[in-house]
Formats: C-alpha cells, structure tokens, sequence
C-alpha cells in the first residue's frame, strides 16, 4: 500500500473545514491550517492566504491542495482572501509541481436560472456581490492556472451544506442544492482520487436531494463518479397512510 | 438486407429540406411533403401541416417523421405551422404507433449567451419574438408526447447552415455555431438510427466548425456519436 | 464562397413595437392585514371574465379596482365595469381593449362555447393558450403594462407519486392532454415576455376549481381550490410589480394555489410568503369525513 497523499487545506477553522476534514483524515495526511482557531480546539497551523510566502512554505512537499477559504462580503478582504488567495494557490501549485487542487465557491446558478429544470453545465451568472464576483475571478484564475500547468482542479459550489436531518421531516419540501456532510466528504476524495479531468478544470454543483429535476448532477456522476450516497429527498416524504 | 426505413419529410421544400434530402435519399425510403413546390422540379406529396389530417394520412405506414417545417415571422402563421404543426405529428406517431421524430428549430442560446464560453446544454433562453416562442413551444410539446407514448424524439437546434466552402479562406474568422450540409445529413442518419433516446426526448445544437471555444458539441458526442466529418474551421487558416 | 442561411431573427416579425410608454407606478399600501386588498385602484383587464373563475374574481375585485372584462361571451356585471367582447387571438380587439390598462389578470379560462369535435376542440384550446397570450403580451408590453397574471394549473404535477411534497422546485410534467398541456404553454409563452422586457409576470397554478359549498359530502380532493380563494390569490399577486428588477427570475414568478388540506401534497408556502395568499376555504368538512 502507498504511503497517503499529503493534502494541505486552507481553511481548516472555517464554515466547511471542521465538518469536512474528519471524513477525510482516515484516507489522507492532512496539514490543516488557517488563521483562525479550530472550533473544536483542533490544532491548526497559522497560515495567512493573502500572504504568498506563508502559501507556498505550507504547500512544500504537499500531493494536493484543499481550498475552502473565503471571506464574504468585506469589500476589501473579500478580493484579498477569495481572488488573490486563489492566485496564490494555483501559483503555489505551479512552482511546487503539485499537480491536484481542490477548489471551492458559491454556486453561480442560482437567480438567473431559478425557473430552469435540468440546469448542470451552464454559463454562470454570478452579478456583482463580493462573494460571487471575487469567488467566480477566483475561479477564472484557477482555470488559467489549470489548463497553463496541467494542474488537475476540480471546484465545488455549494448553495447549503448541512447535516442530514435525525429523522423524517413532514409538510416541507426538501432544500434546492443543498449537499450534506458525508456527500461532501464523498465528492473531495473523488476529486482527491480522479486522474484527471477534461481540459484540467471541472466545477459542479453539489447536493444531495434527488427529485426536483432542477439541478442535475449528471456531470458530476459522468467525470467524478459522484453519486448522493443517499438520496437527502427520502427524508421528506409525504405521509399517505393517515391513521 | 433489410428494407429502407420509410420516413415522411415535412419541410422538403423549405429552406432545409432541399439540402438534406439528397444526403437521406439512398438509405431511406423518403416520402416528400410541403405546401410549396421543390426548387428543383421534385416531385413532392402536398401537406399542409396545419392539418391534422394531411399529416396523420401522410405518415400512415412510416417508420420515422422528420419536421423541418417553419414559419417564421407571421403572427398567426408562425403558431399554426410551427406550434400546432408539431402537436400534429406527435399526435399522428402516437395514433399510428410511430417511434421516430427527428424535430428541428432555432437555437435559443445566442443572445442571452452571447458572451459566455463552453455553451453546451444550458436552459433555453428563446424570448418572445413569434419564431423563437412558437419553436419553444412546439419542442414542449414534442416532450410530453415523447414521454407519455415512448416515442424517440430527437431536436436539432441551428443557428447558420450552409455549403462548406469551396477552398481556403483567409482574412476572416470562421462563423459561429454554423453546419454544412454533409454534417446535417450525418447527425439526421445518426437521429433516425439510434434505439432511444434519454428521456424520449434530447435537442441538441449543431455545428461543424471547432476551435472557438465558445459552443460545445459534448452532448451530440456523447449521446448520438455525431462528430463534424471535417472540421470546417481547417478552411479558415491563416496562412503563415 | 460559403453560402449561409441565417435563421436567426429574434423580433417580432416586421411589426414595430414600443415599450417605453411610462406610467406612475401604483403604490401598495403596505401594512394593511389583508395583504389581497392592498392594492391602491387600478384599472384592470380581465380575460375569461364569463368564465366561473372570472366572475368571482369580479366579485373579489370589482369594488375597488375599475375593470374591463373581456370574453368571447358577453360578461353581465355593473355598469361602471366596461365590457370588451372577442377573442384574446384578435389582436386588434386586443389592443383597443389595452388601452389606458395598469393591470392584465389573464385567467387562461376557455370561452364557455367550445367544438364538440375533439380535434377542433383542441386545436382551438391550443391557439387559445399559446397566441392568444402571445397576443395579449404583446399588447401589454407594448401599452407599456407592468403587471400580468396568468392562470395555470396544478395539474403539470399529477404524474408524482402522493409521497413527494410538491413545490415550486418541482419540473413540471405535463400529459399532452390539451386541456393541461395548452396551460402549461400559456405559462411559457408568458415567461419569455417578462424574460425580455421589463414586465412583472406572475404565474398563477391554480388547483381544481370547486366551491366548498357545492360539494358537501364529497371525497376530498388534494388539488381542491374554492374559486372565492383563486380570486383571492389573482388579487393578491397583483401586488406584486417588478417589472423593474434587472434580473429577469425576479420580473418572473410561479406560485402553486390550492387549499390547505390537513396533509397537503401541494405546497402554497411560497404564495402565502411572497404574495400573501391564505385560502379561506379548506374543505374541512370533506376531509374529517373522509
């Protein structure tokens, strides 16, 4: 058996990082950092985003990066922190030669095609709110980079991401695009795993909830082998005994 | 060897017709419909699509229906022939039991897409002009036929179509989203030989010309096997 | 020399057309409990005004709005009601019939006389849904109209099993019966309107119209609607106007109406948050015998 991938993931402190990194520490030699507290007292190196250096010293030695970094709607930071950090990134992995990155971003597909069914590959249609305009530059950079290098990318967009709920939920309709942890943890070691994908960069959008035919997961199934490994709709059934 | 497959043509006369046809004609037994005469003196049947009738009597004894009927500009016309004319063939296959409906129409990605890149297989976004909505929905209706009485309906969408060029051609880029006949006559033998389709029913746009970046041909790839002969782009070097 | 045939033409045929007729935004008097009355006075058209759902949403509307009520049949109402009769397919009678109009509630109701044969039949329900609101956005665009209503129907959903919750979220599957198919493309010929100009387009998909009173003893039916509470939900989503929302998902929306049974199947969630609709008549009786 190989010795496990080293996987350097930024943001290891935040919304994404401390519900995802425990499905992936069995598989993979994960060095978490960000520049924050890990919630759950987890020790986390201080790594700054912003900062180059500090990005290419913790990607040294690394297989592959994870990044679930993002700041959302500071005017400034949010260039910093989303754009630039990409860049950082990608020119990380450029020098170093790793050749698999993992990126991350809010899902672009929303409003514009809010009255579409079967919506998977689709133009996207970020607008002009800090977080999806300096996420999709994020993106772009990370295309370049990828075709430019060869550098395998595979980024995720989310809407929601949550846990699965403890038991059947009535009178509602299930979330659009929502994903759950494990579903998550899933499609990173897919990603982690993939040879490689058609022209260096792929994005999907995740979830977990099959039976709205809104947003397909076709694509994702076709290049990443990536199926909900429960379908979340089960959870949203109608009663149709009354007793 | 089997029998040619028997496919009624709506349209022969139109502006597609004429062009495609002679690249069906040796392997499937053709039978020419339109309202107006061939502009080559071809003999074709009289159907007027906007009349059930003549349609379900026209593709009685058909394997296949090919609609490359349109009109595109006049405000009743364009709902008779384009929207209800389509819901007289799905509703003629289903009362004949036929399997095969190669539909076409415009494709309803520029304008909105104009700017985008990797255009492949995104939501229509056809707008309220009488030729884009009469084609939208007449490609509804070839949906719900199609699911309901299991009949293969595939869509082609175009944006140009045209001869290839005689010889190279310098000093201009080559057109976007454009086929040339050769590959219509290939993705139309694909539509009618293919067994089923995902969902009965799949459109796809067709062009011949690779290189841009800008309209993705995955789809027809993956799910019909088309691929463009020669791609057209090769005729638009530039000379070094 | 490549020869090209451009099928590309996006217009409206050769007919000009002008959207840049402005007029004062209606304001809604917000803060008022009952969200279905709010909206200030409003000159109003009204298709399929002979129709059952047309004549209460006259009795729904009628006082406080000024409203035009346009049917192949002639519309009995009072006299301060104007009445326009032809068909939504004329587009002349259409446009004299838009004429100083603020608001379109276009009901998608059939004329009452129809073919007895079933092709006519349908091939007239057909032309009736897909031009006849063609014509009638056309006109409401060009009139420089900034809300339109369009009834449609719940029906889109009857394949899904009876164990989903179905909401807005859900791809409609529509039989090609004429009767729900042609509804279904009344909806879409509308959205691409609102898609392109700066009109609000408020889809309405109705349940099955009964009154709660006409059917006592009757088994209840998960697709119920009074026609009282359609109208009620017509009023409600005219106060809705986006119409100048740069986005046009915004200037665009779908809500699901029915009544509120004990275990719905059909979700109204988004109608009661986004428009205010509360059905009034829940067919209570019918779903305790049941």
């Amino acid at each position: 058996m190989g010795a496990k991938k080293k996987v350097l993931f930024l943001g290891a402190s935040g919304l994404i990082g401390p519900y995802l990194t425990p499905g992936l520490e069995a598989h993979y030699d994960l060095r978490l950092t960000d520049v924050k507290d890990h919630p759950d007292g987890i020790e986390v190196e201080r790594l700054d985003i912003t900062d180059y250096d500090q990005v290419l010293t913790g990607a040294e030695g690394m297989d592959a990066i994870m990044n679930f970094t993002v700041n959302r709607s500071d005017p400034d930071l949010s260039f910093h922190v989303n754009t630039r950090g990409a860049w950082h990134v990608m020119r990380a992995a450029a020098e170093l030669g790793i050749k698999k990155v993992v990126h991350s971003g809010p899902q672009a597909v929303r409003r514009w095609y809010d009255h579409d069914f079967d919506v998977d590959d689709v133009p996207r249609t970020p607008g002009t709110g800090w977080y999806a305009a300096t996420k999709l530059l994020a993106d772009e950079i990370c295309e370049i980079y990828a075709r430019t290098y060869s550098i395998q990318t595979v980024c995720f967009l989310f809407n929601g991401l949550h846990d699965p709920p403890a038991g059947p939920i009535t009178g509602r309709d299930f979330p659009v695009m929502s994903v759950v942890w494990e579903d998550l943890q899933h499609a990173c070691r897919l990603a982690l795993e993939v040879e490689s994908v058609p022209a260096n960069y792929q994005e999907f959008n995740l979830h977990s909830h099959l039976g709205h035919q809104k947003y397909s997961l076709e694509r994702a199934l076709d290049i990443l082998g990536f199926e909900p490994v429960r379908n979340m709709a089960e959870f949203y059934r109608r009663p149709t005994e009354m007793s | 060897m089997a029998a040619n497959k028997r496919v009624l043509f709506l349209g022969a006369a139109g502006l597609i017709g004429p062009h495609l046809i002679p690249g069906l004609a040796d392997d499937y037994d053709l039978r020419l419909a339109d309202v107006k005469s061939h502009p080559d003196g071809i003999d074709v049947d009289h159907v007027d699509v906007t009349d059930y009738e003549q349609v379900r009597d026209a593709a009685r004894g058909m394997d296949a229906i090919m609609n490359f009927t349109v009109v595109r500009n006049d405000a009743d016309q364009s709902f008779h022939v384009s929207t209800r004319g389509a819901w007289h063939v799905m509703r003629a296959a289903a009362e004949l039991g036929i399997r095969k409906i190669v539909h076409s129409g415009p494709e309803s990605v520029r304008g909105h897409y104009d700017h985008s890149f990797d255009i492949n297989d995104p939501p229509l976004q056809p707008g309220p002009g009488y030729y884009m909505t009469t084609k939208m929905l007449s490609r509804e209706i070839c949906k719900a036929w199609s699911r309901a009485h299991d009949i293969q309906t595939i869509c082609f969408l175009f944006n140009g179509l045209g001869a290839p060029p005689e010889g190279p051609v310098s000093g201009s880029d080559f057109p976007p989203f454009t086929i040339v006949w050769p590959d219509l006559h290939q993705a139309c033998r694909l539509a009618l030989e293919i067994e089923s389709i995902q969902d009965n029913y799949q459109e796809f746009n067709l062009h011949s010309h690779l290189g841009q970046g800008k309209f993705s041909i995955d789809k027809a790839r993956r799910m019909l096997g088309y691929e463009p002969l020669r791609n057209m782009a090769d005729m638009y070097r530039r000379p070094i | 020399m490549i020869v090209t045939i451009n099928l590309r033409s996006r217009r409206f045929g050769a007919e000009a057309h002008s959207i840049d007729i402005v007029r004062p935004e209606m304001n809604c008097a917000a803060g008022n409990d009952d969200h279905a009355k709010r909206t200030a006075f409003m000159r109003i058209l009204l298709t399929g005004a002979a129709s059952p759902l047309g004549r209460a949403i006259i009795d729904e509307l009628g006082e406080n709005h000024q409203l035009r009520l346009f049917d192949n049949d002639p519309v009995e109402a009072d006299p301060r009601h104007e009445v326009v009769t032809g068909s939504v397919t004329d587009a002349d009678r259409v446009w004299s019939a838009m004429r100083d109009i603020e608001a379109v509630l276009h009901t998608g109701e059939p004329p009452s006389q129809l073919p007895d044969d079933e092709l006519a039949r349908d091939q007239m329900l057909l032309d009736l849904a897909t031009r006849g609101t063609h014509v009638l956005c056309k006109a409401a665009v060009e009139a420089g109209v900034k809300r339109v209503v369009y009834g449609s129907t719940l029906d889109l959903f009857e394949p899904y099993p009876d164990d989903v919750y179905i909401s807005e979220m859900w791809k409609p599957q529509p039989a090609p019966h004429m009767v729900t198919m042609s509804r279904y493309l009344g909806e879409l010929t509308c959205r691409e309107f609102a898609r392109d100009f700066h009109i609000s387009m408020t889809a309405l998909r109705l349940g099955r119209l009964v009154r709660e009173d006409e059917v006592a003893g009757q088994d209840a039916d998960l697709l119920w609607l009074d026609p009282r509470d359609a109208a009620r939900a017509f009023a409600c989503a005219l106060s809705r106007d986006t119409s100048q929302s740069p986005v046009w998902s915004s200037r665009w929306a779908l809500y699901h109406v029915c009544a509120l049974p004990p275990n719905p199947k059909y979700l109204i969630a988004a109608a009661t948050g986004a428009i205010g609709f509360e059905p009034q008549h829940n067919f209570a009786a019918n779903w305790k015998a049941d």
